[in-house]
């Protein structure tokens, strides 16, 4: 099995937003997001507002973060992640990162040789823009979608579902 | 993956994939160094979380290793027993300064208790940055 990444590709790689991030509330509290008046979310199931208005979304997948807080046992803790969210026609797409492999964080077109693909910098796995799997690939399915949906011209995100499009 | 009940359950079957143990190392001396080790500890979870996050398929992270003085037997031990569990890579994620015998990647030390926290999340992000790409071209090599 090749795990090589070209010295291209690492470095395009390397330009990738670390979004996603996740810090217990004790250790961390992140002001950016939790001070923006828009976000709100409730309980789950409700859709949470990105800073992201409708109208910059274009055809090229762009990274949207959100947060909301979630809840186990012991504590509560803030979560900060992110979709890959495009135009398609009059619809919004937006795709949860996390490779259908084993969990890695894929990122569009980071690989020279697929531009115009979702890459997985673990083991090479690629997807095409409408999450579909690329097979010879580790993958051996579709990345999910995420609700979405629109609050005074703002991006809304919501629940994660297996992916319709393909 | 973690140090937990459900990874390490299926751990030995994805050493295919899993081919890269991460150990998180800090130091506790509660000597005048204390104030700096509490942050470089601190700055050693959030990386860590972060990092658990990105490359999550690939690498096995072991729970935080405490030293004092800078000793590392204990670390030798745990590299050589990752090493014959059959990982390929073992890498220490750490602010000391080691031998060669081991693979590791030093972090800055940052000062995160004198941020706001939009800076702090920028600085910690620009390490977590750093860290993968040594890890990628630790697979790389
Ligand atoms: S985790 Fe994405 S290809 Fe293996």
């Amino acid at each position: 099995m090749s795990q090589k990444v070209t010295r291209r590709q690492f470095l395009n790689y390397s330009l990738m937003g670390v979004g996603s991030f996740m810090a217990a509330g004790m250790i961390l509290p992140m002001g950016r997001m939790a001070l923006d008046p828009l976000f709100q979310d409730d309980s789950e199931g409700s859709m949470i507002t990105t800073s992201v208005t409708v109208d910059e979304i274009t055809e090229e997948p762009m990274q949207v973060d959100f947060t909301f807080e979630q809840e186990d046992a012991w504590y509560t803790s803030e979560v900060t992640d992110f979709a890959w969210v495009y135009r398609d026609g009059n619809e919004i797409i937006a795709f949860s990162p996390v490779c259908k492999h084993l969990g890695c964080t894929v990122t569009w077109a980071a690989d020279d040789n697929n531009p115009e693909r979702f890459f997985c910098p673990c083991h090479n796995g690629l997807y095409e823009k409408n999450g579909e799997n690329v097979p010879g690939t580790p993958p051996t399915g579709p990345l999910d979608q995420f609700e979405v949906g629109e609050s005074d011209g703002f991006l809304t995100i919501g629940q994660v579902f297996p992916n319709e499009l393909v | 993956m973690l140090y937990n009940f459900n990874d390490i359950k299926n751990l030995k079957d994805q050493l295919e994939f899993v081919d890269t143990a991460v150990i998180p190392f800090v130091s506790a001396d509660l000597d005048e160094q204390a104030l700096t080790h509490a942050n470089d500890i601190e700055l050693v979870q959030l990386v860590t979380i972060q990092l658990e996050k990105q490359f999550k398929g690939r690498i096995f992270i072991t729970p935080a290793m405490t030293t004092v003085l800078s000793d590392t037997e204990v670390l030798k031990q745990y590299q050589k027993q990752l090493y014959d569990y059959g990982f390929k890579n073992v890498v220490i994620l750490t602010h000391l300064n080691l031998d060669d015998e081991f693979n590791s990647i030093r972090l800055n030390q940052i000062p995160l208790q004198d941020m706001s926290s939009d800076i702090k999340f920028d600085l910690v992000n620009d390490e977590v940055k750093k860290v993968m790409k040594s890890i990628i071209s630790i697979w790389n090599s």
